[in-house]
């Protein structure tokens, strides 16, 4: 469990292939069709960037540890996977993830502090009654299985920077790929191993060939991701990444920038176990995700999301 | 799960409310009806429940109730915590399918844990507390044939139901057992069984960096097939790269007579050696039926600083001497250290200390075994575990390798998975009761006390308090 993902509740019960994902959705879409008429939403994928955006807007607020944030962004995208977002108030759904994983992760925060943040950050959440975070935990939880343990690929990452010798700019970007790994449904497919070294291999391939690409204007590639994620953006831009990918970096280890760099990835790659079709999956659903990022509208699916909170709270 | 009952004042006087239901249970009606009407409300809605709070069309309701799947049969005992029920499957429900262990036997008896609200009488739900969710998350993810099984957890009337698989025993009751008269030495294979499973559990908590913080007899169950489940993980948690040393969440973990020294000089980092402590002390109390060092607690005082321990620090000192620098490099580095002089002060014992070699002797003579008594190697094993550095006193993993479990040159017979093999002392079964008082308080009352066992409440030391910071 705790020591190792593969003998985890995460990998026996919330990891899935992605037909079985799909399958999950298709079913809860046609028990729900009526809503799904009555409230059209953006983009699924926007719809995850707004909500997980918006809770990295909460733990900074509050100060939270990257940990308990990353618990309670899986917490969502579990929980979610059950429960047909248009039925609930995304909003105390957010909090009540957050409250929870701050526990889960041994900082707790109290109730009522929670609440008031959460109701200073979002009017739409519309209560003031701690009593709704206490039982939409009970919902949480149990939707969840009670299965609240759960392994981030931020320790994988950390254990990767000394064999791959990843500078810190390389680092703090994959990093940040990391963080924006929440919007996508890698935590459910892929072990945390496989997630980190997608990221390792996006912030090595892309970084030096690309610089330019890069969102912020800082030469540098940390500070460039953390004006990114200050900004609520994403740690690369769409143009970055279909640069590499016109570049073949992604098509099969026809890398031309720094050849030792990438050598020492590939070597340490293939001596390793990691499923590197996994990894060339999960790294195309990043790539995905940024040009996915190009076209996201923040208040589109704000909007989208206010009229059934309003609708509901009549 | 069974804790000693708590002595200490720190849940305040008894609600207005609490004595009036207690006595509107006692005086109503024929004293079976009402028996049997306190258990079923126990597990009911409270019928003055408000209707549901909307949480936009999503109001939380329960997949699955408790009294669907469940017969409570009696009331097991109470804590800080809530309160513990025996329960079978549901009788004459020919649509529930009996409860399933893992390796495919049938469940046939549940121990339920129920979890009362933080706030007394609370009608409204207050968030579920650190321990609870803890003890949730770790039972769910933990597997292991000497932990307790947790069967399922039901979340039902703002009340949180963890189901366990029922154990007859524990090691308490078992002590307790052994020491009436005529007192009786436990045999000394069940001891080598017994703690060799217990370690067993011991290293899986800890190599999945799982800290207990709360072993002692009393949360060491038995099941009547002799085998050892570690139970009550409500002081657990994960050790693993925490994101604050563990001292800031908890300022006080394990119950006195088992915290380790380093946790009574104020330790900041402690690591789980003092798991190995507390070990070593439940194997002392084994050998000798009574607590090893049975001090007493000093407690807080209103501005909320941890005490020094001295009572507790000069116990172990009379058995083992006081720790010097010299046998453990780190100590003066404890926050306590300047205190560790007042300690021979108020307890000159500690300066002519028994020895654990006398009092081991003594102990084993005292014992009148009927057959071989435990040999040298226990003394080993018990000298190592109660080691006063951290950093020395052995793992769960050295201690399982140790000559006591695997012979003098790793050629001994290995421990049985059955610590009543080849006995015949008869235990008696756990004690469950139907008293509706018990049902009716607030179970955390000063006086409500572990069922199963005479009052010896007060000689008992209080569980290991959950204090937060703040």
């Amino acid at each position: 469990m705790a020591a190792n993902y593969y003998d985890s509740t995460q990998a026996k019960y919330w990891t899935f292939t992605r037909p079985e994902l799909l399958a999950h959705r298709t079913t809860l879409a046609k028990q729900h069709a009526a809503l799904h008429t009555k409230y059209p939403l953006p983009d699924p994928r926007h719809i995850n960037i707004y909500l997980q955006t918006q809770l990295t807007k909460l733990a900074k607020r509050m100060s939270l540890r990257q940990q308990a944030l990353a618990t309670a962004q899986i917490y969502l995208k579990r929980f979610y996977l059950h429960v047909e977002p248009r039925r609930t108030n995304p909003y105390l759904i957010l909090a009540t993830a957050t409250y929870l994983a701050c526990k889960m992760e041994e900082t707790p925060q109290h109730i009522r502090l929670l609440l008031n943040e959460a109701a200073r950050q979002w009017p739409e959440l519309g209560a003031q009654d701690t009593g709704r975070i206490g039982e939409c935990e009970f919902a949480l939880i149990s939707t969840l299985s009670s299965r609240l343990i759960v392994h981030h690929p931020y320790r994988a990452l950390a254990d990767l920077q000394g064999p791959l010798a990843l500078g810190a700019d390389e680092a703090a970007l994959a990093h940040a790929v990391l963080n924006d790994s929440f919007v996508t449904d890698l935590a459910l497919l892929y072990p945390p191993t496989v997630i980190a070294v997608a990221a390792v291999f996006l912030a090595v391939v892309l970084r030096p060939a690309h610089p330019a690409g890069l969102q912020a204007h800082s030469s540098s590639a940390a500070a460039a991701a953390a004006a990114a994620a200050a900004a609520g953006g994403p740690a690369m831009s769409a143009a970055a990444v279909q640069g590499a990918v016109a570049g073949g970096a992604l098509a099969g280890f026809g890398f031309r920038q720094s050849p030792q760099r990438m050598g020492k990835l590939v070597d340490w790659l293939a001596e390793s176990k990691v499923d590197m079709e996994a990894v060339v999956d999960a790294t195309q659903e990043m790539v995905s995700l940024y040009e996915c990022w190009e076209s996201y509208n923040e208040r589109a699916c704000k909007e989208a999301i206010s009229r059934f909170v309003r609708d509901a709270a009549k | 799960m069974s804790n000693p009952p708590s002595a200490t004042a720190a849940m305040g006087p008894p609600s207005a409310a609490a004595a009036r239901s207690a006595f509107a249970a006692q005086s109503a009606g024929p004293l079976g009806q009402t028996q049997a009407q306190g258990l079923k409300r126990a597990f009911e809605e409270a019928p003055d429940t408000p209707p549901l709070v909307k949480m936009n069309a999503t109001p939380y309701a329960p997949q699955r109730h408790i009294n669907d799947h469940y017969d409570i049969v009696g009331f097991i005992s109470s804590g800080t915590y809530g309160r513990v029920y025996k329960a079978v499957n549901k009788r004459n429900n020919p649509n529930i399918q009996p409860a399933k262990h893992p390796s495919g036997r049938t469940i046939e008896a549940f121990a339920i844990k129920k979890f009362k609200p933080d706030k007394e009488g609370e009608l409204q739900y207050t968030g579920i507390s650190q321990s609870a969710i803890r003890e949730m998350a770790l039972c769910t993810e933990l597997s292991h044939p000497a932990l307790i099984h947790l069967v399922e957890i039901i979340l039902e009337s703002k009340c949180i139901f963890m189901v366990f698989e029922y154990a007859e025993h524990d090691l308490l009751q078992i002590i307790h057992h052994h020491s009436l008269l005529p007192r009786t030495p436990i045999p000394a294979t069940c001891l080598r069984s017994t703690m060799h499973q217990l370690l067993s559990g011991l290293l899986y908590l800890h190599q999945n960096w799982v800290v207990h913080r709360d072993l002692k007899p009393a949360n060491i169950m038995v099941t009547s097939a002799g085998s050892i489940k570690i139970g009550d993980l409500g002081l657990a948690r994960l050790f693993y790269k925490p994101l604050h040393a563990l001292f800031t969440g908890d300022k006080v973990v394990v119950t006195i007579w088992y915290r380790a020294p380093e946790l009574l000089l104020g330790s900041r980092h402690y690591t789980p050696a003092i798991d190995l402590w507390a070990v070593g002390c439940i194997f002392a109390e084994l050998l000798s039926l009574r607590p090893i060092f049975k001090g007493e607690e000093a407690k807080q005082d209103s501005k909320k600083t941890v005490p020094f321990q001295r009572n507790q620090m000069g116990k172990i000192g009379e058995v083992l001497g006081l720790p010097r620098k010299s046998e453990w490099p780190l100590l003066p580095a404890m926050p306590e250290y300047a205190n560790l002089q007042s300690v021979a002060m108020h307890n000159p014992a500690v300066s002519r200390p028994l020895g654990l070699d006398k009092w081991y002797r003594n102990t084993i003579a005292n014992n009148n075994y009927a057959a071989a008594p435990p040999d040298d190697a226990a003394l080993d094993l018990l000298r190592r575990l109660l080691e006063y550095d951290p950093l020395k006193r052995l793992t769960a993993e050295e201690a399982l390798k140790h000559p006591y479990f695997v012979g003098e040159n790793g050629a001994g017979k290995p421990p049985s998975w059955n610590c009543f093999e080849g006995l015949e002392t008869k235990y008696p079964a756990r004690k469950v009761t139907t008293e509706t008082h018990e049902i009716g308080g607030t179970g955390s009352l000063p006086g409500t006390k572990r069922s199963g066992l005479p009052d010896d409440g007060l000689l008992r030391p209080p569980v290991a308090k959950k204090m937060r910071e703040g």
